[in-house]
């Protein structure tokens, strides 16, 4: 091992993957019925391409990408669409499993482009949990030069063996989608992170390492360490870069990728086949034959644990995800999404409930395995007290919800719930903030179009007076002093504030292009009004000033 | 000798002095004059912390008007939609004593909808919106844009029929707030004896 520096705090949880590594990698029978949610990855809900009844072939699109962060979504069997809701697409299968393929791509031949396209209509996304779009992530050159790809392969949560179990059985395949992601975002090196708990998937990487690798690849062993798995805590580790708080890692120089992730790139740009099936790892005490599965996307939890041999009885509940991070599910019939990467039929004394909380006794422990170095206990008393200011101030956006502290916690304080509510409702404030912003703007504008159009009114006015005065030749009747230099003051500073507002669009626009820009687009419309508006009373005052000395 | 030097000493200590204050009057009233504000930064502060609905609840057109009054003096307690935390905030950042609210307080964010078989089309909502939230033309049916509405209830009373309804608004998935009840802090001795498992 090269390097091994370190990140703070971790805990020693009991690994129990022994249940799930034993067999091999099987493919589970094809679903007779698939159930797509649209929302399977971070940011928008894909939109449906398909209507009820149509016929579908698997790798078919039935969802596209709605709006910049987003994902496709393809029919994972062959059959008819029996339900397009706002939510969810079901298919009904026909038992033909015939596929609709990509033309294959050669990718050491590709332009750049093709491949960035080939991941944007694959509906490729993060496998490892997180699910962010492969194409966003692959377009952070645009913006950062990337040094190193990191192959996250620690999977450091108990239980979990689907990374495992891909490295033993796709090695090559693993390795030939990190050289692909390597190409496309420039990356001199490929770093592979693995925990030392996974001695057979470290022996096929290595063998797969004595084939010619284009950009050089460094394994590194770890030791098992919760949670080393964690991207900023890899990272840490393997090179010893911090990524900022709330940066990315490509802020450092670096891309993580999931090796489920990678195999799927390889998969969807060698073969043209597009994300319609994953990994899944089936374990807990109360199935019969744990393992990992090949599973189709869509596939229901309840028919999956059954054919797994799920003993309903001695089923006490279900965990979507490692016991660490992984949520419990409240029904079974829910389907196997891109983010599923393991499904835990827990028996009662296998994961018993957390015993009643009792107050905080300021021990400490939590913040001794902290990961990230925060505060946990004083996050815990702010997160009651919805001390936002403070919240904010400990840097609670920085927690990574590992549940290092919750499971060391002596008083069983479940402090990531704590957590996850207090930035959920941080996050609907910031929405609230930005909505009241936009609102505020809204009625700017109308303030500002009012008052031109009131001008214009004044102007026409006025004109038409002119107009009946001229043949009459009558002397001007207004006699009123127009205020000339506080207008043209007021002209000058509306032009300014065009020309500030139109400063501001062009800076942010270059600096992220990401970024809505509404807000700052209605903020230069409504100097637009402003200065249209001064126009017009100096061009008044002006003409009525020329009218009194001319006559 | 010594008196005429303390003379010329204290004259040149005074004309020094008055130099100094005259040149520093004037470069004082040249900044406050080249770098003038037209608003007022209070203000600004102000309006950042209401809600911006535009409600005029508060007797004034509109969040703005209302913050410039309340920098003049007037109460803090005048603005239902923002409830009681937007009181707070405003004696915090004024260092005023807090008021009860004045009025009834929203419990829920709300939309206009407008029952569009029934509308006529008399565009006396769009008139009467302060944000530009409903949209169309004489004598065709209207709508509200659901995400730009305020919900400050302005075009109800114009409507010559009626039509329009103040809904709860509808939120994304994304906003869930998860539902979390906190066990009630107490000392272990305290603890009703009913959890005891003996």
């Amino acid at each position: 091992m090269s390097n091994a520096f370190d990140f703070p705090g971790g805990i020693y949880p009991p690994e129990r993957k022994q249940r799930s590594n034993q067999s091999a990698l099987i493919e589970t029978p094809l679903p007779r019925r698939v159930t797509l949610p649209l929302q399977q990855h971070s940011g928008q809900p894909a939109k449906p391409c398909v209507a009820q009844g149509n016929a579908v072939k698997v790798g078919s699109v039935i969802a596209k990408r709605e709006g910049m962060v987003s994902s496709a979504l393809h029919a994972s069997i062959s059959g008819t669409v029996s339900e397009v809701s706002t939510t969810q697409i079901s298919i009904e299968g026909d038992g033909q499993d015939e596929w609709l393929r990509l033309p294959p791509l050669v990718w050491q031949n590709v332009e750049p482009h093709a491949l960035l396209e080939r991941l944007n209509e694959s509906g490729i996304v993060g496998l490892g949990g997180a699910g962010f779009p492969t194409h966003i992530k692959a377009r952070v050159v645009e913006q950062h030069t990337i040094h190193t790809l990191v192959i996250n392969a620690a999977e450091c949560e108990p239980y979990i063996t689907a990374d495992d179990l891909t490295l033993r059985h796709y090695a090559n395949e693993v390795l030939e989608g990190a050289q692909i992601i390597a190409k496309l975002c420039g990356a001199q090196h490929i770093v592979i992170g693995i925990e030392d708990n996974k001695p057979e998937a470290i022996d096929a990487l290595k063998q797969a390492l004595t084939n010619s690798q284009p950009v050089p690849v460094e394994l590194a062993v770890i030791a098992t360490r919760y949670p080393s798995g964690g991207e900023r805590q890899l990272i840490k580790k393997l090179l010893d870069l911090n990524v900022p708080s709330g940066g990315l890692p490509a802020d450092v120089g670096v891309l993580c990728h999931n090796p489920g992730t990678l195999l799927a790139i390889l998969h969807a740009v060698r073969d043209g086949q597009p994300l319609v099936s994953r990994v899944v790892t089936l374990t807990g005490e109360a199935i019969t034959q744990p393992g990992n599965r090949w599973v189709r996307l869509g596939t229901s939890v309840r028919e999956l644990l059954e054919q797994a041999g799920l003993n309903t009885p001695e089923l006490h509940q279900v965990i979507q995800g490692g016991p660490m991070m992984g949520t419990p599910l409240l029904t079974l019939d829910t389907p196997v999404t891109k983010l599923t990467n393991c499904l835990i039929a827990a028996t009662l004394e296998e994961l018993p409930p957390p015993p009643a909380e009792s107050p905080c006794i300021r021990c400490g422990e939590c913040e001794s395995v902290c990961p990230v170095a925060l505060l946990p206990q004083q996050l815990h008393w702010y997160a009651r007290a919805q001390d936002d200011a403070k919240l904010e101030r400990y840097h609670l956006f920085d927690c990574i919800e590992c549940g290092a502290c919750s499971y060391v916690c002596p008083s069983h304080i479940p402090l990531v719930v704590d957590y996850r509510e207090a930035k959920s409702r941080l996050r609907l404030q910031r929405i609230e903030t930005a909505k009241a912003e936009h609102a505020k703007h809204r009625f700017e504008f109308r303030q500002a179009r009012l008052a031109r159009e009131e001008a214009e009114k004044q102007a026409r006015k006025q004109a038409r007076q002119a107009q009946q005065r001229r043949p009459s030749n009558t002397a001007a009747t207004n006699s009123e002093k127009v205020d000339l230099r506080g207008l043209r003051i007021a002209h000058a500073a509306a032009k300014a504030s065009v020309k500030k507002a139109e400063k501001t669009l062009a800076r942010v626009a270059q600096e992220d292009p990401k970024q809505s820009l509404d807000d700052l687009e209605m903020q230069l419309a409504t100097a637009q009004e402003n200065l249209k508006a001064a126009e017009l009373q100096l061009a008044q005052a002006r003409e009525q000033q020329s009218n009194e000395e001319s006559p | 000798m010594n008196s005429t030097i303390d003379i010329i000493g204290i004259l040149s200590a005074v004309a020094v002095l008055t130099g100094l204050g005259i040149g520093f009057g004037a470069l004082l009233g040249l900044v406050s004059e080249r770098f003038k504000r037209e608003d007022n930064p209070l203000v600004e502060q102000i309006d950042a912390l209401l809600p911006q609905t535009q409600c005029g609840q508060c007797g004034y057109p509109g969040c703005r008007p209302y913050a410039e009054a309340i920098n003049q003096g007037d109460a803090l307690n005048k603005c239902p939609p923002g409830g009681e935390a937007t009181i707070h905030a405003l004696a915090d950042l004024l260092g005023r004593d807090p008021e009860p609210l004045d009025g009834e307080a929203q419990s829920e964010a709300k939309v206009a909808f407008i029952r569009e078989a029934e509308c006529i089309g008399c565009t006396k909502c769009i008139q009467a919106c302060p944000v530009d939230a409903i949209i169309g033309a004489a004598k065709l049916m209207h709508t509200v844009i659901e995400d730009e509405c305020t919900g400050c209830d302005l075009c109800l009373d114009p409507c010559p029929v009626d039509c329009i309804d103040m809904l709860p608004r509808s939120a994304p998935l994304t906003q869930w707030q998860p539902v979390v009840a906190h066990s009630s802090n107490m000392i272990a001795s305290d603890r009703q004896p009913a959890s005891r498992v003996s």
